[in-house]
């Protein structure tokens, strides 16, 4: 009888088993395109060596009396063709399947995983290492010194920072907006170089128990005791108060006839959607975000003057606290807008939000929201509450947050796949399930992609956000998954 | 590829019409980069609303008992067959939603049946029958029943260590029943007591670290 190492679920990631349900699965998808049609035998090859590295992936979501907990199992993936919804359940209680898939159609390779395991970030290391496992397995004669590249590339498992945020953007801040994942050799090789402590091979149990922790736990802050203490300390001053909220707009729509997800992708060339950015002097995603708030303005008839849109943006925390898991960390800043105050083209709203952001997006208040999380992992109290006390606390927090919310958005920034992959990968795709509208952004070798998603068949706000995009003369193409009824009627699946 | 001239977007995939803005559509068409799903409506959720509805007449059906009393001899055929069915089909909504469980099944079938016929009991009478020898039968039978459950379908120890736990733990009611001299012939209750403390030293002894290790798991604070 074999004893399964297990870690129990970190608070943040809790929320995602708790707030889960039918409309929205917490399921996220990263995917793809290479230059051929997808070979399914090499993709399993080359996922079931990838899996092999990352230990994390190996887990299972369990319920205990207090927590869920990871547990490590011995189920082994496998790849297949796509034949369900764009972000489909992962999970559900009481049926133990690993909370990742992959699948392939046509030319495209997704990656699917359920929240609670990790983030966007976790998960690109993840499909990036299985792009590069499929291309040279696929292209065998472009990758003369695979063996020494694998060596090198070969973190023992996913430790595979990105590199701290490079000097991009004009504006201060516009770092956390934007952000890199230079996914190569070089770049992980100079950010490790004296940072990575040599350990001994360690077995895959003890590779497990170590990254299916929480990543807040992971971050290295007994180097510092000092600034724990200080931040610790200013965090006791009781901040100050914020202007009263007003109620925010929300979307509203016709649910889809199963319940999936509605998914919707705009890609275009990055470069010219980068210049209108910078010509406002904004980062890329405030840039976004504000044609989006703009594309349902004009769509939406309750979205008058004078109503608030507001938007959660998630920060990838590992650009400031170097942190090697995989596991969910990130913070999430939330940004408004009231129209009919003032200047409401998309650049003044960008702008605002812009400066938002950057107040909230700086070092010290992100130590700031860090040092809170740590606490709550630690916080007793939390502790003996039993797990679906926990959970329906938690689902109800989640529900308020959602209120107050218009959109929700994840830039996963400018990706950069080592060689093989980086040649053979055309665009990518980033989607996340959704209870209310939310965008998605992601770039590789030149293309931006935007995955729209929302519970609700209506894409009038796509429309818009498009035509936004195609007036300031870009040249945008949108690819659909079939949704509704009529769509679907007389289509061979 | 295909265009759409009202968006000015070029389309991906056999579309017919703009998926933005229903336009009609310009060009060749390609295949599309995400296949056509069909609808699937929830099978769980039907099931989900049968399960409920059948609840509420099981517990119906239950209370409305209560307004013949105990001497209405005439219905005593007629309240057996009745709760004799509206037992079956609590038992087989049971089986249908633990069903991804056997060990879980087999602790709500316990508490389940025994519960029912504690009340049958009362119905008629309060003779005592089911203390005495209904609800040691049905403990003894599922701790027999869930020994060759697990090892029939090579269960994960995790997947049934707390349930197996709990189904000992009701076989040790009966023990306790007894003490309280509630029970008429006290043989019954006494088999199914060592029965249940024989598992449990079996458990320990045989599987007594992965026992301890998954209780660990699931009580970690
Ligand atoms: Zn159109």
């Amino acid at each position: 009888m074999k004893r399964r190492h297990w870690v129990r679920l970190d608070n943040v990631s809790n929320i995602f088993p708790a707030a889960r349900s039918d409309v929205d699965p917490k399921v996220f998808r990263l995917g793809a395109e290479v230059d051929h049609e997808v070979d399914p035998a090499l993709l399993q090859l080359a996922l079931e060596e990838t899996f092999e590295r990352f230990p994390l992936y190996h887990a299972v979501l369990r319920r205990g009396v207090f927590w869920h907990y990871l547990q490590d199992s011995e189920l082994q993936p496998e790849v297949t063709a796509e034949t369900e919804q764009v972000c489909a359940p992962l999970y559900q209680a009481d049926r133990r399947t690993l909370l990742f898939r992959v699948v392939h159609h046509r030319r495209r390779i997704s990656l699917e995983v359920f929240h609670a395991l990790s983030d966007g970030t976790g998960a690109l290391w993840f499909l990036t290492d299985l792009l590069t496992a499929y291309t040279r397995r696929r292209f065998p004669g472009e990758s003369p010194a695979a063996d020494e590249l694998a060596e090198q590339v070969r973190p023992g498992a996913s430790e595979r920072p990105d590199p701290p945020p490079a000097q991009i953007g004009t504006h201060p801040g516009a770092q956390a907006a934007e952000e890199v994942h230079e996914l190569t050799t070089d770049s992980f090789a100079h950010y490790f170089r004296g940072r990575r402590r040599r350990r001994a091979p360690s077995s895959h149990e003890e590779d497990f128990t170590r990254e299916a922790a929480p990543a807040v736990l992971t971050v290295e802050e007994a180097e510092d005791p000092e600034a724990l203490q200080a931040a610790g300390g200013e965090d006791e001053v009781p901040p100050a108060p914020r202007p009263p909220r007003r109620r925010t707009h929300r979307v509203r729509g016709t649910r889809t006839p199963d319940n999936r997800t509605r998914a919707l992708e705009l890609s275009m060339p990055a470069a010219p959607v980068l210049g209108l950015a910078k010509a406002e002097g904004v980062a890329l995603t405030m840039y976004l975000t504000a044609l989006f708030f703009e594309a349902i303005r004009r769509t939406d008839e309750g979205a008058l003057a004078g109503s608030t849109m507001a938007a959660s943006v998630p920060v990838n925390l590992r650009q400031f606290f170097p942190s090697t898991s995989a596991r969910n960390f990130f913070a999430t800043i939330r940004v408004e807008h009231t129209f009919g105050e003032g200047d409401d083209s998309p650049g003044a709203v960008a702008r605002g939000l812009q400066e938002a952001f950057s107040a909230e997006a700086t070092p010290e208040a992100l130590e700031r929201r860090l040092h809170r999380l740590i606490r709550v992992e630690r916080w007793p109290l939390a502790r003996i509450v039993p797990r679906p006390i926990k959970d329906a606390m938690l689902s109800v927090i989640n529900h308020v947050n959602n209120r107050s919310l218009t959109v929700a958005i994840s830039n996963l920034g400018r990706v950069t796949l080592p060689a093989p992959a980086q040649s053979h990968v055309g665009r990518m795709q980033f989607h996340v399930s959704a209870v209310r509208p939310q965008f998605c952004v992601i770039s590789h070798d030149g293309h931006l992609t935007i995955g729209f998603t929302s519970p609700y068949v209506e894409t009038a706000h796509v429309r818009e956000y498009a035509r936004l995009l195609t007036a300031a003369g870009i040249e945008v193409s949108l690819a659909a998954a079939r949704t509704t009824e009529e769509e679907l009627a007389g289509v061979e699946p | 590829m295909r265009t759409c001239a009202g968006c000015s977007l070029r389309i991906e995939g056999e579309w017919e019409h703009c998926p933005l803005c229903g336009g009609a559509l310009h060009g060749r068409a390609e295949p599309s980069p995400y296949p056509a799903v069909p609808l699937r409506f929830s099978r769980r959720r039907v099931l989900r609303v049968l399960m409920l509805s059948s609840l509420g007449v099981i517990v119906l059906s239950f209370l409305a008992q209560l307004l013949f009393g105990h001497e209405a001899e005439s219905l005593g055929v007629l309240r057996s067959v009745w709760l004799g069915i509206a037992t079956t089909w609590l038992v087989v909504l049971m089986a249908v939603s633990k069903r991804r469980n056997l060990a879980k099944f087999i602790v709500y079938l316990v508490v389940a049946a025994g519960g029912v016929n504690v009340y049958w009991d009362f119905l008629t009478q309060w003779s005592g029958w089911s203390l005495t020898y209904v609800l040691p039968i049905l403990c003894s039978a599922s701790i027999i029943g869930l020994l060759i459950t697990v090892r029939l379908i090579r269960m994960e120890l995790a997947d049934y260590v707390v349930y197996s736990g709990l189904t000992v733990l009701l076989g040790l009611t009966p023990i306790v029943f007894l003490s309280l001299g509630w029970v008429g012939v006290a043989l019954p209750s006494v088999i199914c007591g060592a029965l249940s403390i024989a598992v449990v030293v079996l458990l320990l002894t045989l599987r007594g670290g992965a026992v301890r290790h998954e209780l660990a798991t699931r009580l970690h604070l």
